[in-house]
C-alpha cells in the first residue's frame, strides 16, 4: 500500500469514523471496501451510493469516490480505459468541492484534483515524446479544462508555451521523416507561430522556426537534379528565397536576445548565405569565430 | 518535474539540427550555391558549341580551381551524365595558373588572384572561363555568376565567347541576367 493511500484511508476513517458502526449503507461498506484494498467492491458501492438519494449531495461520499477512481485510474493498464477512470476521478472531486461548502474535504479533495491534473500534463509530454501528438493533443486539452474548472482564472501561460513547444518539435521531427507532408509543415509553424504570439521572447520558438523555414528553404535546392533546367531552377531558388526570408527575423530576433550563441551566428551566416549576401553571411562567420569558447552558451 | 523534463529535452532537439550548419568549410549538404552554380554549369554546357572539332570528342571536361563543395557537388549528380555524346569528367585543378585544357573552368572567389594570368594563357584557347566576382565579363571571363534579388544567376559576354570559339545557345541569352554584346 503506498503512503499516498495510506493517508487517503487515514483521512476518511477520520471523517468516517461514526458511520463505520453503520451497517447496509453503500457509503460505508464502500469505505470498508476501500480499506481493504478491493478497489472493484469500493467502486461498485460507491457508484450506488452517490444514486442514492441520502448520498447524491453527500461531499464526503463524492471524496471517497474521487479517491476510489483515482487509484483504480493508477492500476489501469489501458490508456483510454485510464483516461475515463481519471475524468470520474476528477468530476467526483470537483462535485465534493462544489458541495463541500463548510470547507472540511476542500484541501484533500483540493490535493488529489491537482494531483490528476498534474497526471494529464505529463501523459500529455510522454505522448509528445513518443510523438504522438494526438494523444498529447487530447489530454493537454483535458489538463487545461481541469485546471480552468477548479480556477477560471489558472494561468496556464508557461505550460502553454512548454507543451507548445515541445509539440512543434514534434511535427518538425515527424515533416522531417517525410518532407512532402505539407501539413505537418504548417503545424509545425503554427505550433512556433504561437508560442511566440503568447511569449514574444522565446528564444526556443524563434530559433526553432527560423530553422524550420531554413531548413525548408535548402531542402528544396537539395532537390535540385540533372534533369532541372534553368528556367526550373529560377523557379527553385524563388520558392527557397520564401522561406530564407522568412527565417531571417526569427533568426535576428534570437540572435538579439543572446548574442554569444554559437547556433545563431551559425543560422544567420547559413539564411544570408542562401539568400546570397556574401556580405552578411561573412560577418556572422567571423562573429562566430571570434567568439571564445567559454562564452558559448 | 519528469515530464517538464522530457519536454525540454524534445523541445531542446531541434537547436542541434543546425549543428550541421556549414563549418568552415561549409558543409556540402548545406552550400545552396555550390549546387545551384553545378546545375547552372551543367546546363550551359548543354547550350554551348564548342566550334573547336578537337573539343567535340573525349571527356566533356569541366575543371573547378577552388570551391571543393562545387567539385564535390558536380561529381555526385553530374559525373555519370554526357554533353552530347560526351561523359562529362570533373577535375580539381590544383591552386595554379598553369591550367590544363579543359571545356569550362571555373575559378571561385577564393582564388581570384590566379585569373590574370588565367586570362592571358587561356587567351583564344576554346576554354569557357566560368567565374564570380563584379566585373568578370571585362577581363575576360565568359560567364559570371552573380547575386540578383538574393538569387544567383549568371551574365555573359559573347564577344569573349567569340574569342574562345564557343557559340552559345539562344536559351542560354535569353535566360542570362545581363549579356554584354
Amino acid at each position: 500500500m503506498t503512503m499516498v493511500r495510506r493517508i487517503a484511508i487515514a483521512v476518511l476513517a477520520l471523517f468516517w469514523g461514526s458511520l463505520l458502526v453503520a451497517q447496509g449503507d453503500p457509503l460505508v461498506d464502500a469505505l470498508r471496501k476501500y480499506q481493504g484494498g478491493d478497489l472493484a467492491g469500493a467502486r461498485t458501492l460507491i457508484d450506488q451510493a452517490v444514486q442514492a438519494a441520502e448520498h447524491a449531495e453527500n461531499p464526503e461520499a463524492w471524496l471517497l469516490r474521487g479517491f476510489v477512481y483515482k487509484d483504480t485510474y493508477k492500476s489501469a493498464t489501458e490508456p483510454q480505459e485510464a483516461d475515463q477512470l481519471r475524468d470520474e476521478a476528477l468530476l467526483s472531486l470537483y462535485t465534493c468541492i462544489g458541495l463541500d461548502t463548510a470547507g472540511s474535504y476542500k484541501d484533500n479533495a483540493k490535493q488529489a484534483y491537482d494531483f490528476l491534473t498534474r497526471s494529464y500534463f505529463n501523459d500529455a509530454a510522454k505522448a509528445l515524446n513518443e510523438l504522438n501528438e494526438e494523444r498529447a493533443l487530447r489530454v493537454f486539452a483535458k489538463f487545461k479544462d481541469a485546471s480552468l474548472k477548479l480556477d477560471p482564472k489558472s494561468d496556464l501561460r508557461v505550460r502553454e508555451v512548454e507543451f507548445t513547444n515541445a509539440l512543434g518539435t514534434v511535427y518538425t521531427k515527424r515533416f522531417n521523416q517525410d518532407r512532402t507532408n505539407e501539413d505537418l509543415f504548417n503545424k509545425a509553424v503554427d505550433s512556433y507561430r504561437s508560442v511566440i504570439a503568447m511569449d514574444p521572447e522565446n528564444y526556443g520558438a524563434n530559433y526553432n522556426l527560423a530553422t524550420l523555414f531554413y531548413n525548408r528553404g535548402v531542402y528544396k535546392i537539395q532537390r535540385i537534379n540533372a534533369d532541372d533546367e534553368i528556367p526550373t531552377i529560377l523557379q527553385i531558388q524563388e520558392a527557397s528565397r520564401e522561406y530564407f526570408q522568412q527565417a531571417l527575423p526569427f533568426m535576428l530576433k534570437a540572435h538579439d536576445m543572446n548574442s554569444t550563441r554559437k547556433e545563431t551566428l551559425l543560422g544567420l551566416e547559413g539564411i544570408y548565405y542562401s539568400l546570397q549576401d556574401q556580405e552578411s553571411s561573412d560577418k556572422f562567420r567571423q562573429l562566430f569565430e571570434e567568439l571564445p569558447q567559454q562564452e558559448e552558451r | 518535474m519528469v515530464a517538464t523534463r522530457l519536454l525540454r529535452i524534445l523541445f531542446a532537439a531541434p537547436f542541434f539540427l543546425f549543428a550541421t550548419v556549414p563549418q568552415q568549410p561549409r558543409e556540402p549538404e548545406k552550400d545552396t550555391t555550390a549546387m545551384l552554380q553545378a546545375n547552372y554549369l551543367y546546363n550551359i554546357a548543354k547550350l554551348v558549341e564548342w566550334k573547336d572539332a578537337g573539343m567535340r570528342e573525349g571527356n566533356f571536361v569541366i575543371g573547378i580551381i577552388g570551391s571543393a563543395n562545387l567539385y564535390q557537388e558536380l561529381i555526385k549528380q553530374y559525373s555519370t551524365r554526357t554533353i552530347g555524346k560526351q561523359p562529362i569528367e570533373v577535375r580539381k585543378m590544383p591552386r595554379s595558373a598553369e591550367v590544363e585544357r579543359c571545356h569550362i573552368l571555373f575559378v571561385g572567389r577564393s582564388d581570384l588572384a590566379l585569373l590574370p594570368e588565367i586570362y592571358k594563357r587561356m587567351a583564344g584557347q576554346p576554354t569557357m572561363v566560368v567565374t564570380e566576382y563584379a566585373g568578370a565579363l571585362d577581363d575576360g571571363a565568359v560567364v559570371n555568376f552573380v547575386k540578383v534579388q538574393n538569387l544567383l544567376k549568371y551574365e555573359m559576354s559573347m564577344s569573349n565567347a567569340q574569342k574562345h570559339g564557343l557559340v552559345m545557345g539562344l536559351t542560354l541569352k535569353n535566360l542570362a541576367h545581363r549579356v554584354e554584346e
